[in-house]
């Protein structure tokens, strides 16, 4: 973001900061949707952290005038705004939470500016979605395609289908009005290249280089990221420690909040 | 008792026919836990699916039955939207059946409120939409296909009228010339009717070019600093011509709080204001056409104009008025054939306003007179925009273009001679290459500030040639300024495409190109520049015309161009002869071998040599003869007769090219 400015930093990747205490906890989502991702974790935390939430480029309310196919082929230049938020916000002693694709990010942003951070904590890493020989990441490349094919496609647009109806919905009282109708729909576009530069990344490399403690948390029966995938991880990385979660699915974070909670509490 | 018992009786039968609705509902249902388990699955689902049950039941996940594609989605967005909204309404999804073929189905889940918040679960309805899925596959094939067909026709709409415009604008050339010969009284309204035909053909190409561009959205909006008093100006002096012959008084009022330094696209707003007065001159025979600017509202920082176009003529009768805005039309036969005109420059107008998202509005009284007027929203500028200034002779020769290097790009000789020319009178760096290819090799060698580059050239053009160089690793990028037979600002966002900065039309004024060449030095200027410039043509030339052969030659275009400085004109002259003489000798040899091919590049190259010198018969008989030489039988008589006026033509113009 070398044109802008302090305060669009704060606008454009939809920054918003919350707790009462002072050292950072750093919460990054995953592909699909936005930092709402989080919103039944970040409550057991905001009592002892400073919590602070963003939306990437291109999802949630994000300036998606800043969006642009050539600048986001590779997910380097999501670990590069990654690392201008934390300057932005002069955050040091960072706990960083990645979710899904994020983990790798922030494994990238490790890379970058290893000083920043203190902690990482991986919810469903995979360095490399695509099996390899020697490798199972859990799909062939075949799937891959064919997920890519689906996006291209544009029937019916997925993300577009997925924009939420926010009704009354007494049933949901936690669903605050700051749910705006941004979580999960996305530009089909943009769904499509980030797909792409997330399911086609390989990032077995650079996990090797992380040094700091980091918790992995595996769900048991997750087809994005299965066990063994989240295994490799933890064996990459020297400092680590694997919690394999009760839950299953791509998303412990909500649909088993507590545990997850309980797992990040017990690691920090 | 008995009461109870037929209650229990009507409760069971009522039951009976739920869970008989449930497994026969026209649409699947079925209902799964948090991890996605499938919990029951109802009969119609099951059948649709081609599996029992008992395959499923707690035995196979939702998403399992999902294609790759729809497991990730139903991962990474459906199942978190679930979780934060409590159900989700018709999200599309394709089911793999047990014989692999695929499902179409609209999917609806809501969740199932439960006391214990750990055993949440989901139940999702499912709609069968394959057919649905087919006729619309089929409708969005069809659409595509009428999509990429209209494209191919504006496409095509496109090339053809810029391919006729190019032989057109000879046309017109040589009409041009052939009026400036001495004719007899049929030759001279032959010769008039020509160029009257050439010209309307011209303006007819010109917009069906336009209107192919707007209806394929090929055009945009500019935002450009620009000066509205200098607009009209040039406006009401190009008009006052027309309208004097024709009697008419032309006016153009500016409310006086309007602010003159605007952001928006003046050339749009010059081509709408062009097509309405011009208009307005053509349907009045008396009286006066006025064009008027009013502020229709004001903010801080932008402004609304109200912009006037009034005739005193003919008028519009009011059951056509709806009609005017329609391609081709105009109010009736008999005007058309009257008054002329295309008919497309209303047409053009009102879509050049509804990108400004405005609109054109028409009063009109027959035989009274009409009244155009709509509005537009401009930025007001910051800065003023000065009018532009004529640059000064002194400038011309004062200036100091430093190190700036310069690359000149074309396939024929002639234009990069004349550029050549400037350039050293100048003191300006630079280079040639008569070809794309040899350009981009010369760029990977050398660095250059600008280039000089021609739009239309064989094998790799104009366009081709920026976008490759704009491709090039270069420690500084160039500025690319076009030379191009294009007239208006119609290549401008094929321009901006092709990364190319600023164009100029050919044949051009050294004064256009001094200042493109002294604005590309000043970044600031660089942005103000326009597309299409208005040039005052130098006053008073006080260097003694050379008189000479009037017939076969003169200076005065050198003249102008020198602007006064005879040591400028003692250069052009020069190079001109040097010119002249190679030229002899091509023709020499191309007539001894009656080489046809060799006559059309002679031609070819010499014809901007010709045009400078107005060497207008030498041009003419170079023509005839490889018109004559292409005869068959061969004319012998006639090729030597030809050859010779060649020969005294040459001898002439060399000879007078040659005194002082």
């Amino acid at each position: 973001m070398k044109t802008s400015n302090h305060k669009d930093i704060d606008r454009i990747f939809n920054v918003n900061i919350r707790g009462n205490g002072t050292r950072p906890m750093l919460f990054a989502h995953g592909y699909g949707c936005d930092q709402n991702m989080f919103r039944f974790i970040y409550p057991y935390f905001e009592k002892d952290y400073k919590i602070i939430l963003f939306d990437y480029i291109g999802s949630g309310k994000s300036d998606l005038s800043e969006y642009s196919n050539e600048k986001y082929n590779s997910l380097d230049n999501y670990a590069d705004d990654i690392i201008t938020i934390c300057n932005h916000l002069k955050l040091k002693d960072i706990i960083f939470v990645g979710h899904s694709v994020s983990a790798m990010i922030g494994v990238l942003a490790f890379n970058k500016s290893p000083q920043l951070f203190s902690k990482m904590i991986m919810i469903g890493p995979s360095p490399r979605y695509i099996n390899d020989i020697d490798y199972n990441g859990g799909f062939e490349e075949s799937s891959i395609m064919e997920l890519l094919e689906t996006l291209d496609s544009n029937y019916l647009g997925w993300s577009k289908s997925m924009a939420p109806v926010i009704m009354g919905n007494s049933d949901k009282p936690h669903l605050g009005e700051e749910l705006s109708n941004s979580f999960c729909s996305t530009d089909p576009e943009i769904a499509k290249n980030f797909a792409r530069v997330t399911f086609l990344s390989d990032n077995r490399q650079d996990i090797k280089k992380v040094t700091v403690p980091c918790l992995i948390l595996q769900c048991k029966n997750d087809v994005i990221a299965p066990v063994e995938v989240g295994e490799y991880t933890s064996k990459s990385i020297k400092n680590s420690t694997l919690k394999i979660l009760n839950a299953t699915g791509h998303c412990p974070n909500l649909s088993a909040p507590e545990e997850t909670a309980e797992a990040i509490e017990q690691f920090l | 008792m008995n009461n109870n018992k037929e209650s229990k009786k009507e409760n069971s039968m009522r039951l009976k026919s739920a869970l008989d609705l449930y497994d026969n509902a026209p649409c699947g249902s079925v209902s799964f836990q948090n991890d996605g388990l499938i919990l029951d699955i109802n009969k119609t689902l099951a059948v649709w699916l081609g599996y029992s049950k008992e395959e499923l039941i707690r035995k196979r996940t939702l998403p399992s039955l999902f294609k790759i594609g729809g497991q990730i989605f139903f991962e990474t967005h459906f199942f978190p939207l679930i979780k934060m909204q409590g159900f989700i309404k018709e999200v599309y999804f394709d089911i793999v059946k047990k014989d692999k073929s695929t499902l179409h189905s609209l999917i609806n889940v809501r969740e199932i409120p439960h006391s214990d918040n750990q055993n949440i679960s989901y139940q999702a309805t499912i709609l069968d939409i394959s057919d649905r899925w087919h006729y619309e596959n089929e409708l969005l094939k069809a659409k595509q296909l009428a999509e990429a067909e209209s494209k191919a026709k504006a496409d095509f709409l496109a090339t053809i009228s810029h391919e006729i415009r190019t032989p057109l604008n000879s046309i017109l050339g040589i009409g041009n010339l052939l009026h400036q010969t001495p004719l007899n009284k049929n030759q001279k309204e032959y010769a008039r009717l020509l160029l009257h035909s050439s010209e309307h053909l011209l303006s007819l190409v010109n917009n069906l070019l336009d209107l192919s561009k707007l209806e394929a959205k090929k055009i945009v909006l500019e935002h450009v600093p620009f000066n509205i008093v200098e607009l009209t100006n040039i406006l009401q002096q190009t008009f006052s011509v027309r309208a004097n012959e024709k009697g008419i008084k032309l006016s153009v009022e500016i409310q006086e709080n309007t602010p003159h330094s605007l952001i928006g696209d003046p050339v749009k707003l010059n081509q709408i204001l062009t097509n309405l007065i011009g208009n307005a001159i053509k349907f009045t025979k008396k009286g006066m056409v006025s064009l008027s600017i009013s502020v229709e509202k004001n903010t801080k920082s932008e402004v609304c104009l109200h912009f006037k176009v009034k005739d005193t003529g003919i008028g519009i009768p009011k059951e056509k008025l709806e009609f005017i805005f329609q391609e081709f039309s105009q109010a009736s036969y008999d005007v058309s054939v009257e008054f002329g005109g295309t008919g497309l420059g209303l047409t053009i107008s009102k879509k050049l306003l509804e990108m400004h998202q405005s609109n054109l509005n028409v009063t009109s009284e027959l035989n009274v007179g009409s009244e155009f007027s709509f509005n537009i929203w401009y930025t007001k500028s910051q800065t003023s925009i000065p009018k532009k200034e004529t640059i000064g002779t002194d400038n011309l020769k004062n200036h100091n273009f430093n190190s700036l290097k310069v690359l000149v790009v074309d396939d024929n000789p002639a234009n990069i001679f004349i550029a050549a020319q400037y350039l050293d009178l100048w003191k300006i760096t630079y280079k040639t290459a008569n070809s794309g290819l040899k350009a981009i090799n010369l760029i990977k060698k050398y660095d250059f500030d600008i280039i000089l580059l021609d739009l239309q050239m064989p094998k790799m053009n104009g366009y081709e040639v920026a976008k490759k160089i704009r491709k090039l690793k270069l420690n500084l990028q160039p500025v690319i300024i076009a030379f191009s037979a294009s007239a208006k600002s119609e290549v401008s966002s094929e321009l901006l495409e092709a990364g190319i900065n600023d164009h100029l039309p050919k044949p051009f004024q050294p004064i256009q190109l001094f200042e493109l060449l002294r604005d590309c030095q000043n970044p600031i200027k660089k942005k103000n520049s326009l597309y299409s410039k208005s040039i005052k043509k130098p006053k008073n030339n006080t260097i003694t015309s050379i008189k000479t052969n009037v017939e076969s030659f003169n200076l005065e275009r050198f003249q102008k161009m020198a602007n006064n400085k005879p040591e400028y004109l003692k250069k052009f002259r020069l190079s001109t002869l040097d010119a002249l003489i190679s030229y002899q000798k091509d023709f020499k040899k191309a007539i001894k071998t009656k080489d046809i091919n060799a006559l059309s590049d002679l031609i070819h190259k010499s014809t901007m040599s010709l045009y400078y010198i107005q060497a207008d018969p030498l041009s003419d008989l170079l023509n005839e003869c490889r018109r004559i030489l292409t005869e068959e039988p061969e004319n012998k008589s006639l090729i030597i007769k030809n050859k010779k006026k060649i020969k005294d033509e040459f001898t002439i113009i060399i000879n007078g090219l040659k005194k002082e």
